[in-house]
């Protein structure tokens, strides 16, 4: 099985946003600051509901936010 | 590091006292007068009202700390709100589960002292001390997950 992993574009979505603080995003979706840096550093898989929260907040599409892609799918 | 990691690290903290507390009390115990079970009963009577009362007391000092520290860094006396949400739930259950596998792997070995014709008081002894160490084991997976990482399944 090829090794896909959840990546994300969160942080180019909160550049575009005004450049919404990682406290801000948090706030909005309702998980702590931590959790937001964990999932932009593709530490942490967020949740269906968590990633359609993360979503809604920046008012795109779930697959404009994250994929499923292999290292050699994202180079 | 976050509320979380600072609660768990307390605890971790106050577990390893424990421990120690327990080991050295239970060797001496040992070497000095053999087991007697009116003091390996205190022994275990103080390990387990330390364990519960150390916990809260570090715990309520950790939010006193924590909320000085965030009035301190935000200039405003706005109080912070520590949610869990599910990342640090799900590390928590994580944790849970390492103490439960190492406790059990604990008692297992517990009951082993039986095949060295130990009496029923040693077995209980490292009962108390392998529950010590699977809470231990459990907070530190946690803080090693909030490090590292964590993926369902």
């Amino acid at each position: 099985m090829d090794k896909r992993r959840v990546r994300n574009n969160i942080r180019k979505l909160r550049f575009y946003h005004d450049e919404m603080t990682q406290e801000q995003l948090a706030e909005k979706v309702g998980v702590t600051r931590q959790t937001i840096i964990a999932i932009e550093a593709a530490k942490y898989a967020p949740s269906l509901e968590l990633a359609f929260r993360i979503a809604l907040a920046f008012g795109v599409h779930l697959e404009e936010v994250f994929s499923y892609t292999t290292d050699d799918e994202t180079a | 590091m976050s509320y979380r990691e600072n609660t768990i690290a307390v605890s971790l903290a106050s577990y390893l006292l424990i421990l120690a507390y327990y080991v050295v009390n239970w060797l001496r115990m040992y070497q000095e007068q053999g087991l007697d079970s009116g003091t390996i009963f205190r022994l275990w009577v103080v390990v387990i009202v330390a364990g519960i009362v150390l916990n809260i007391v570090g715990n309520i000092l950790t939010n006193i700390v924590l909320s000085i520290v965030h009035a301190i860094k935000t200039g405003t006396e706005k109080e912070p709100t520590f949610i869990e949400d599910e990342r640090d739930k799900l590390i928590g259950l994580k944790g849970v589960q390492v103490s439960y596998i190492a406790f059990s792997i604990g008692v297992f070995l517990a009951m082993l002292s039986f095949v060295f014709s130990q009496p029923p008081l040693v077995m209980f002894s490292l009962i108390v001390f392998f529950s010590l160490t699977g809470e231990i084991s459990g907070d530190i997976s946690q803080l090693f997950l909030y490090r590292r990482g964590v993926r369902y399944g």
